[in-house]
């Protein structure tokens, strides 16, 4: 299912494995994620979504394999070189992973504190304008622990994109928003990707959201994954894609025109 | 039996692994120290959390554990005509031993132990991690405060507990048992020097506080990330750090004696 990518990829994956004691997440995966696209990483529970955004992030080393990220090679590299890396990523954790004990503007606030000699009222204005873009207002002095899931999630969204990142890591971002944040939150990473030229890497479940936002899909299975454009995927012939995909995939196909065939398994 | 013999060698080999974890923590947080900016404002939010929230307890113990002694002791000296001294044996007990020590064993159990649930709990939130993903070193900015303000802090606390055991155990000697007041003060000024003595007390303490803060903070950023995880690290803070303690007076008192 790869198909020949003629863009040099902004993350590459090259016979990454991986086990946590006898289970084997990873076996010698290869994969890349192309500069300047939207590229959507699916698959079961316990597939490996979240580790390999973790894997690109330097937060877990493989056991095997390489992993470039905007050209350098991370496994092995000690902590001060993953933060020269990390200066150029964003990531959005799962359970938003801010600090409980600040508030919610001073954790959007906190990387640009840390990294840039921005005066007050200039950072002030940037966390503004970041949580107006996630939707959120009126909550810089509430903790995130007084928030709601969702609104966790998208003020973790605001911080990790207040650096303006290279590259965004995105951990199931629609997990747990209502209808209308979906959009939102979609609008925001379509919007990022296409102004702004980012990479965004988003493991997710929402498969229209998915199937409609993404340049390239990723599907873990089997230690291993299956990558392709929407429509290849959804038009594979491949039954354990096509019911992984369920009727958003075929939606997705009649929306735009295609049938069940033409890719492969 | 050689099982057992296999066991025991990986057991060992676990340990000593530990150990040379421990070892690279505290040179990651000795570097954090001496790399800019200093954590002022994180260092002054934890000395108050481990300091001045402790200073009721440390009070009331100093305190009691000083009507105790002037009790025991009196009781004690008394038989053979050495009630003036109590100055002295009370003096020297609280600021050689009993001061640095108790101070060491209620901090850990104040401070040590909600310090390692408090980092554990991030770790649990992946809250270390999302600030490795700012590129913000967790051990420069959540650790190194907190390590740093346990060692700043125990020699304070210590000082105090001393001077309210004093103070205890001269209500008792001398407001309650009738002892006179001068002898009680004059023996204990003649008897405590202030190298042997204070200044033995002080790097106790400060021992014990660089102790405690490398343990506390390791336990928790090394916990396992999940709430089981967290309530063993604390457990194990207060154990290991009450341990070494311990082990840490022996030692230190017969290197001063030598």
């Amino acid at each position: 299912m790869t198909e020949a990518d003629p863009e040099p990829g902004h993350v590459e994956i090259r016979g990454v494995a991986l086990a946590f004691g006898r289970r084997r997440v990873f076996e010698s995966l290869d994969c890349s994620f192309v500069r300047g696209r939207i590229s959507v990483l699916m698959g079961g529970s316990g597939t490996g979504k979240s580790t390999l955004l973790r894997m690109i992030g330097g937060l877990q080393r493989p056991d095997e394999g390489s992993i470039h990220v905007a050209g350098e090679e991370i496994v092995g590299l000690g902590e001060i070189g993953l933060a020269r890396v990390r200066d150029r990523l964003g990531m959005l954790f799962q359970n938003g992973a801010l600090l409980d004990s600040m508030s919610v503007f001073d954790n959007v606030a906190l990387p640009l504190r840390e990294h840039t000699d921005l005066p007050a009222a200039e950072i002030a204005e940037r966390v503004h304008d970041r949580l107006a873009a996630v939707g959120l207002s009126d909550i810089d002095d509430l903790l995130p622990g007084e928030l709601s899931g969702g609104m966790l999630r998208r003020a973790a969204l605001a911080r990790a994109i207040v650096m303006e990142p290279e590259i965004l890591l995105c951990d199931e971002p629609f997990s747990g928003l209502d209808p209308p944040n979906v959009s939102r939150v979609e609008a925001l990473l379509s919007h990022l990707n296409r102004d702004r030229g980012l990479t965004v890497i988003v493991t997710s479940h929402h498969m229209a959201t998915s199937l409609r936002m993404a340049h390239r899909i990723l599907l873990l299975r089997n230690g291993g994954c299956v990558e392709g454009s929407p429509a290849q995927l959804a038009s594979s012939r491949d039954s354990a894609i096509r019911e992984f995909l369920g009727k958003d995939g075929a939606e997705y196909l009649a929306h735009h025109g295609h049938e069940f065939q033409g890719a492969d398994g | 039996m050689m099982n057992r013999i296999r066991g025991l060698g990986a057991a060992t080999l676990l340990q000593l692994e530990e150990i040379g974890e421990v070892v690279r923590f505290g040179g990651r947080i000795l570097r954090a120290t001496t790399r800019p900016p200093f954590r002022w404002r994180a260092f002054m939010a934890a000395v108050y959390d481990s300091g001045v929230l402790s200073v009721a307890l440390i009070c009331a113990s100093g305190l009691t554990v000083g009507f105790v002694l002037g009790l025991q002791l009196y009781n004690t000296l008394i038989r053979f005509g050495a009630e003036d001294s109590l100055g002295t044996a009370v003096g020297l007990s609280l600021i050689r031993e009993l001061g640095p020590v108790l101070t060491g064993l209620l901090v850990t159990g104040r401070a040590g132990s909600a310090i390692t649930a408090e980092i554990g709990a991030m770790r649990t939130g992946q809250q270390l991690d999302g600030l490795r993903m700012m590129a913000i070193d967790p051990i420069h900015y959540i650790v190194m405060p907190r390590a740093t303000a346990l060692a700043f802090v125990m020699p304070l606390l210590s000082a105090l507990f001393v001077v309210l055991g004093v103070f205890g155990a001269y209500l008792i000697g001398v407001e309650l048992l009738g002892l006179d007041g001068g002898a009680y003060l004059g023996s204990l000024e003649a008897a405590v020097e202030f190298r042997t003595d204070v200044l033995q007390s002080l790097v106790k303490s400060l021992i014990f506080g660089l102790l405690l803060g490398l343990i506390a903070t390791w336990r928790g950023y090394s916990c396992e990330p999940h709430s089981a995880g967290v309530s063993r690290a604390t457990t194990s803070t207060v154990v290991t750090a009450s341990i070494c303690i311990l082990l840490a007076d022996y030692l230190l008192t017969a290197l001063w004696s030598l």
